[in-house]
């Protein structure tokens, strides 16, 4: 029964679980826009990595520099068109 | 009778009706044809259902050429109208669906296919490949897009075309402006020809990545092969851009969303900005293979190594990623002010750097070259300082407050045309006529390609530089007519004289194309213009499997080096060659995708729910279906080898 | 077939690192495909017209049920994809019909969200915010849907068939859409709803 549960995966499932506890406390606790969103960025973002790393095997292969270029080639154009979009239809009008 | 009245035409003309009973004719004369000379089952178990990437890339360059008269007959339309002041030949309404059909038409159609054509016979040649890496996908990519354009074609017989431009912006494109089914058949025919670019983009990607020739490491890769590995990662990301500004545009359209109205807090340049974070990076999608052509035409023709191999890749790469930050300068008259404008007209000149550097190494390797003008390399030297002028002005439209005054005017039109004639379709035709007899063995007429060069380059600066002037003075684009006191007559006429002699030049192209079938000589060995890349290494036409032996790679000029070093490309022995299956099933995928895309035009929803539970059976179907391909005995391969002269080289 | 036996059973033809690799460049594509919606969103948040804004139609408890559900989900499917790495293939198809059963749980309160919604008065064409949000974690479910048939086309032919280079490589390729498809839900699960109900 044991070697159906990897160490490596257990401790993943676990801390993903614990970093979507602490993205819940901006619902239950009153803070500020700046600090909730501070916290919602670096748990999404660590969750995302947890799953890229340990569950995707993303980093097993010759093809490793091609899956994580592709990758963060999609990152930060996504994030461009995020924030272009952004400061060109919200934020240019206050 | 309610159901049928859907399909009629908005506008109907007896032009359109002769339009209608000529492709009725047209096709009845085709079915008759097959059927007479009994060649439906050629054309379908050699054609139609092929995974093989050489003939999938000449079905390309066919849909291409057809597009292209399609898209060029649309052209001609326009210029007739605006020759003289008050003219009467199309009406506003017509006008507008000529334009909105020409954008799409030539740039969806015409330009991707073709760049898309070159990129399937020439890339796997050129990294010493038997095919592209999922063949399969890549029939299924062909058939979505040839679908894709079909359906847009169709709209100008049932229904009514599109009216709302290429660009198609809200609220103009949603149903209160254009209440014709034309925008819908937009939506539908871009998304289903979108989603097979998409799968050729992974397809390229993984091609180039993962089934290049021992020893071709990716710094020796040829430059058309490095520009289409660019070009496809910009497909990758740029496309799916375009899936959901379609989708949300279909939304608004046919379920009643509020994305892009006027109230319920739609926010119509939503659809702008959407567009042009898609839009800009097609550019480049368009442009780079273009590069890609000219440094492999220029080499090839002046006998000299390509000058800045290194900067032409990094060029490429930053061009690639700066393609999207750039869209903003799509609409700097929106309003959205200074800072984010300027932060946009910064990104927009930061680009021509890479360009200018590409132009600079081209001229470098020219220079001391010995120059052999044949009909690709004049294309490649026409290019470079028309090119150039689109550029320059390109700049001009950059600077966000100056182009308050260019927005929306020919000048605008003359730019874009200045960057993607002497760039993109100089850059095919260049490359046509290059790659042709690797394509079909014999060579297009010198001669006569010739006269079609000097037609279409002194037409195109006929047609396009007086829109720079009547743009300046404040010639609005897309205008059915103009009054004659605006003085605007005269340069008009002379784009009219010059589009109709790009369009005695594209003639002077078909006819060659004939005069080759017909006189050109058929024996003019594997490398007839003393080329420096793998592709001339193997047989004119190519066997199916392309090389006998795969190629040994030390240079990223492999065939050069080969010739003059006297380095052996084909080591080892005959081996039993694995190839992949023809495939009726994206044939059959192709005909749901219409049907779907057909009945969602119409909001016929049986036939959406019908064709679309059939689309995903057929996946499924595919999923169950064992097909490990089939085997090239040795025997085979010596007797194809034999027959091509020569055998093992 | 040349198979190679150092390599997993999912790498071990050259199609099959093909595959794999052109799924992860795929995905690249789904990132900007929900980056795109994402930044529609953005922009679209505020414009509620006379609709309802996100807080007073969003409700935690479901919303904290997809989450787990999802997110177990991508656990149990990682574990098949280990169970068929040690050969282990009814352990394999057991988790593997475990995350398509909380697939279903997910896509089932998911479902019950949106009758929530359109009970609220928020349909789809209620206004830009609501056309967004519905297109947004339309989009989602739809990819999770396809991904429930997948599944299970998948499951029949490792009945049928068992682990061989084939099946392995179709598992292997799921598990990467399944994980994806969780990293996307807690963007939505910290964008769109944390976000907006703080």
């Amino acid at each position: 029964m044991k070697e159906l549960f990897p160490r490596k995966q257990v401790m993943g499932f676990v801390f993903s679980l614990i970093l979507t506890a602490v993205a819940v406390t901006v619902y239950f606790f009153d803070m500020s826009f700046e600090v909730g969103s501070t916290i919602l960025l670096v748990t999404a973002f660590v969750q995302a990595a947890v799953q890229l790393v340990v569950f995707m095997h993303a980093g097993e292969t010759g093809d490793k520099k091609a899956i994580y270029t592709s990758t963060f080639y999609g990152l930060i154009i996504a994030l461009v068109t995020v924030f272009g979009s952004l400061l060109t239809l919200v934020w240019a009008y206050y | 009778m309610d159901f049928f009245n859907r399909f009629a035409i908005p506008n109907p003309t007896p032009t359109i009706y002769a339009s209608m009973v000529a492709i009725a004719l047209t096709v009845i004369a085709v079915i008759i044809g097959l059927t007479y000379f009994k060649k439906w089952g050629y054309l379908f178990r050699e054609w139609l259902t092929t995974v093989d990437h050489k003939r999938i890339g000449i079905m390309y360059l066919i849909s291409a050429l057809l597009m292209l008269f399609r898209g060029g007959v649309d052209a001609i339309m326009m210029r007739a109208q605006t020759a003289v002041p008050e003219n009467t030949f199309l009406n506003a309404a017509e006008y507008n669906e000529v334009f909105t059909t020409h954008g799409v038409v030539m740039i969806f159609f015409m330009a991707m296919a073709f760049i898309i054509a070159l990129m399937n016979f020439v890339v796997p040649l050129q990294i010493g490949a038997r095919d592209v890496a999922f063949p399969r996908l890549n029939l299924l990519s062909f058939w979505l897009y040839f679908v894709g354009a079909m359906l847009f074609n169709l709209s100008f017989v049932l229904g009514g075309s599109p009216n709302a431009g290429w660009t198609s912006y809200f609220p103009l494109a949603g149903t209160q402006f254009s209440e014709s089914v034309g925008t819908n058949y937009y939506m539908w025919a871009l998304q289903i020809s979108g989603l097979g670019t998409l799968m050729t983009g992974i397809n390229f990607i993984v091609t180039i990545l993962k089934m290049r020739a021992p020893g071709m490491t990716l710094m020796k890769m040829p430059m058309f092969t490095w520009s289409a590995l660019v070009t496809n990662i910009i497909i990758v990301f740029a496309f799916p851009v375009l899936t959901v500004t379609l989708l949300m545009g279909t939304f608004d359209r046919q379920f009643g969303t509020n994305f892009f109205t006027m109230t319920n807090g739609g926010d119509d340049m939503l659809w702008a900005n959407l567009f042009w974070v898609w839009g800009h990076p097609e550019v480049y999608i368009l442009i780079l293979p273009a590069f890609g052509i000219y440094s492999e035409v220029i080499p090839t023709f002046t006998q000299r190594n390509l000058y800045g191999y290194k900067s032409m890749v990094l060029s490429m790469v930053i061009i690639s990623l700066l393609s999207f930050m750039v869209w903003v300068h799509h609409f700097f008259t929106m309003g959205q002010g200074a800072l984010t404008n300027s932060i946009f007209s910064f990104t927009t000149m930061l680009i021509a750097i890479p360009t200018g550097m590409k132009i600079f190494n081209w001229l470098l390797t020219i220079r001391k070259g010995k120059i052999r003008f044949t009909v690709p390399m004049l294309y490649s030297l026409g290019f470079i300082p028309l090119f150039t002028i689109g550029g320059v002005t390109g700049v001009m439209l950059a600077m966000a407050s100056a182009d308050y005054q260019y927005h929306n005017t020919m000048f605008l039109v003359a730019h874009f045309h200045n960057v993607i004639i002497p760039g993109v379709v100089f850059a095919m035709l260049a490359g046509l006529t290059y790659w042709w007899p690797k394509m079909f063995g014999f060579m297009l007429n010198e001669k006569i390609g010739k006269w079609a060069f000097w037609f279409i380059s002194i037409g195109f600066c006929l047609a396009f530089f007086p829109m720079y002037i009547s743009g300046l003075d404040g010639q609005a684009r897309r205008m059915y007519t103009y009054s004659a006191e605006t003085g605007f007559g005269v340069w008009n006429m002379i784009s009219f004289i010059g589009a109709g002699m790009m369009a005695i030049g594209f003639i002077i192209i078909v006819y060659n194309i004939y005069y080759s079938i017909r006189y050109s000589p058929r024996n003019v060995g594997d490398d007839p213009w003393n080329a420096r890349s793998l592709e001339w290494a193997t047989h004119n036409p190519v066997p199916e499997y392309n090389f006998a032996v795969t190629p040994q790679v030390n240079s990223s000029e492999a065939l050069w080096d080969a010739k003059k070093n006297g380095h052996k490309l084909f080591k080892g022995e005959l081996k039993e060659i694995h190839m992949p299956n023809n495939s009726g099933l994206p044939v059959i995928m192709a005909v749901l995708f219409f049907v779907f895309g057909f009945s969602f035009v119409f909001s016929i929803w049986p036939g959406v729910i019908l064709s679309g539970v059939g689309i995903f059976s057929s996946m499924a179907y595919q999923s169950y279906m064992k097909d490990r391909g089939k085997h090239i005995s040795v025997e085979e391969i010596k007797e194809t080898e034999a027959k091509f002269g020569g055998g093992k080289k | 077939m040349k198979i190679n036996h150092s390599q997993p059973l999912e790498y071990s033809t050259e199609h099959n690192r093909f595959s794999i690799l052109g799924f992860w460049i795929f995905l690249g594509a789904e990132i900007m495909l929900f980056g795109t919606l994402f930044a529609s969103y953005f922009v679209l948040v505020d414009h509620t017209g006379n609709g309802p804004v996100g807080a007073e139609i969003f409700e935690i408890t479901p919303i904290l049920m997809e989450t787990i559900f999802l997110l177990t989900s991508s656990f149990t499917i990682g574990l098949a994809i280990h169970a068929m790495r040690v050969g282990k293939q009814k352990a394999m198809i057991t988790f593997f019909i475990i995350t398509l059963l909380l697939g279903m749980g997910f896509l089932g309160y998911e479902i019950y969200d949106f009758f929530m919604y359109v009970h609220e008065g928020a349909t789809i064409q209620t206004s830009a915010f609501t056309a967004i949000l519905f297109l947004t974690l339309g989009t989602h479910g739809a990819h999770v849907t396809f991904g429930l048939f997948w599944g299970s086309v998948i499951i029949t032919q490792l009945i049928k068939h068992g682990i061989n280079y084939e099946t392995a490589n179709k598992s292997f390729i799921f598990s990467l859409y399944w994980h994806f498809l969780d990293v996307v839900w807690i963007f939505i699960f910290s964008f769109v709803f944390l976000k907006g109900m703080m």
